[in-house]
């Protein structure tokens, strides 16, 4: 990985006319990390996201992938240096078949890019994340939750280095919740992704995170291992209270 | 597909043999199916995946009828076609980069605008430097060079969107279509896609107005640039269903029967049932007169 971080945001500003939703945040994820963010409703998450993965392009700062800049490039050469996203509210084909969602990822980003057995084919990738049964529906006959799974295995069809999961467990039930915990682990220890994990669910991500950044009003306030971060003041002040440190 | 290309083999060979057994009405109806077959099925291509409503089409129309105008006596028959299709693709991948990046509405009416300065820039040059109004043809191939021509154009604008339809290029403008951004992160290239699919279609505009010019023995900037050639195609490809492959087929053919049969003797009644057309289709066939199913008692059992 010649010695660079595989993503890395130096004073990352995001402008919408008067509003500043991310103002200069850094932050460097190495491969393998398992990542949390956390912060409240409108501290800048998703548009920090939307900077990372290129959706938008920010008013200030530099971004890095494995230490080629990539400020103010379009989405798709993120996505061809092996940086993925899953959004907010699923964003699949709606008309296309489970599977051909899965194979746009393929043929596009993750066209001629090495690829472990696990992401080998469509079959393989929807084996992974328990679509085998749905892959010749229309992608809008699946339920809400599939979707979001789906949404995952597209990003995955890009065989990416690093995944960026907007709120994926958002509207699951605790069963599901848990299941997608699970699954996001299996990403990161069986195909070495790099995991940057954005949700509410505080509890079950700061279980399973090894680090957790936390925003609010666009600034990072907090960068460490969530048993620190939830002892954290200037955390407990604005986001979390004092309640959390009893779950990590 | 090899369905497909069996359907396109057969016609292409039941539009082969007009000009030997038709009248002369006959083969001038056919060739206006052909030349809207063209012009709808290659602006579908584009516009129909990707859902960029481009209004320009007569733009590069008139330009491949202008590039024919001017080369045809220097240059030759097939060297016209090719200078006037790839003169509209370059036209077209300028005025891409520029407005490509706009959506809906505006995207459509900046289209149309810049066709429309297209059309009075020609003009203008023509009276100021030229000093001349329209330009007289001399040097016109034959009837039937013409017609085979332009079928030769509309076959392969079919023949274009079958193999489209299959490749990376065509899933690429689909994905466009269907969710912009998404298509992006997936790691499509859509600027480039987009003003390639662009260009390819203006291609075919230019070489099919580089054809029908000669066929006019007469041009002017209004008649090559007239707007109405960039609706009719919008028209028959919405009527026909521009996401299907053969529904711009279907419904040139249906508009121009209706054009010749009716313009003449009823101009009021041939623009009323066009507008009733499209007004019933998009109220009952949003997809198209190609989207149509027979209902189930009526089929053949």
């Amino acid at each position: 990985m010649n010695g660079h971080p595989l993503l890395e945001a130096r004073g990352v500003t995001v402008r919408f006319g008067g509003l500043t939703a991310v103002d200069g945040v850094s932050a460097a994820f190495a491969p393998g990390e398992l990542v949390g963010i956390i912060g409240p409703n409108g501290a800048g998450k998703t548009t920090f996201f939307n900077a990372l993965s290129g959706v938008v392009a920010p008013t200030a700062g530099e971004l890095f992938a494995a230490g080629q800049r990539l400020t103010g490039a379009a989405p798709h050469r993120f996505a061809q240096q092996g940086i993925a996203r899953t959004f907010q509210t699923p964003r699949v084909f709606a008309a296309l078949s489970v599977a051909a969602n899965i194979d746009f990822g393929l043929q596009f980003a993750g066209r001629r890019r090495t690829a472990s057995w696990l992401l080998k084919d469509a079959a393989s990738i929807l084996n992974l994340i328990g679509l085998s049964a749905q892959t010749a529906l229309p992608a809008a006959a699946v339920t809400p939750s599939q979707q979001r799974l789906l949404e995952i295995g597209m990003a995955l069809a890009t065989r990416p280095k690093l995944l960026l999961l907007d709120e994926v467990a958002a509207g699951l039930t605790e069963n599901e919740i848990e299941a997608m915990a699970l699954l996001i682990r299996r990403l990161r220890d069986e195909l070495d992704l790099t995991v940057i994990w954005i949700e509410h669910a505080v509890t079950t991500l700061l279980r399973h995170v090894e680090r957790v950044l936390v925003l609010h009003q666009g600034r990072k306030i907090a960068d460490g291992l969530p048993s620190e971060v939830v002892r954290n003041a200037e955390v407990i002040e604005a986001y979390l209270g004092d309640e959390m440190v009893d779950t990590v | 597909m090899t369905k497909d290309f069996l359907i396109l083999f057969g016609l292409t060979g039941w539009a082969l043999a007009v000009p030997h057994y038709g009248s002369e009405f006959a083969v001038s109806l056919a060739l206006t199916c052909l030349m809207y077959t063209a012009l709808s099925s290659s602006w579908s291509l584009f516009c129909g995946s990707t859902r960029y409503l481009s209004l320009a089409t007569s733009a590069f129309f008139g330009i491949g009828a202008y590039t024919s105008a001017l080369v045809l006596e220097g240059a030759g028959w097939f060297a016209a076609i090719g200078l006037g299709a790839l003169i509209a693709a370059g036209v077209a991948a300028v005025m891409g980069a520029a407005v490509l990046h706009l959506r809906g509405t505006y995207f459509a009416v900046l289209t149309f605008g810049m066709t429309e300065l297209i059309h009075h820039a020609v003009t203008t040059w023509e009276k100021q430097v030229t000093g001349t109004v329209g330009r007289v043809l001399t040097v016109v191939p034959e009837r039937d060079t013409i017609y085979l021509t332009v079928l030769g154009l509309a076959v392969l604008a079919i023949a274009t969107s079958i193999l489209v339809r299959r490749s990376r290029f065509g899933l690429a403008m689909a994905g466009i279509g269907a969710d912009e951004q998404r298509a992006q992160t997936l790691g499509v290239n859509t600027r480039l896609v987009k003003i390639g699919g662009f260009a390819l279609i203006a291609a075919f505009a230019g070489g099919v107005g580089a054809a029908m010019s000669v066929r006019w023995t007469y041009i002017d900037p209004a008649t090559v640039f007239n707007p109405f050639i960039g609706f009719q195609t919008v028209l028959i490809a919405l009527i026909g269903g521009a996401a299907t492959l053969w529904g711009p087929l279907i419904a040139a053919v249906v508009f121009s029967l209706l054009a010749e049969t009716l313009r003449l003797q009823a101009p009021q009644i041939y623009m009323m049932s066009l507008g009733l057309l499209l007004i019933l289709c998009v109220l009952y066939l949003p997809g198209g007169l190609a989207s149509w199913r027979w209902p189930a008692a009526w089929r053949l059992r």
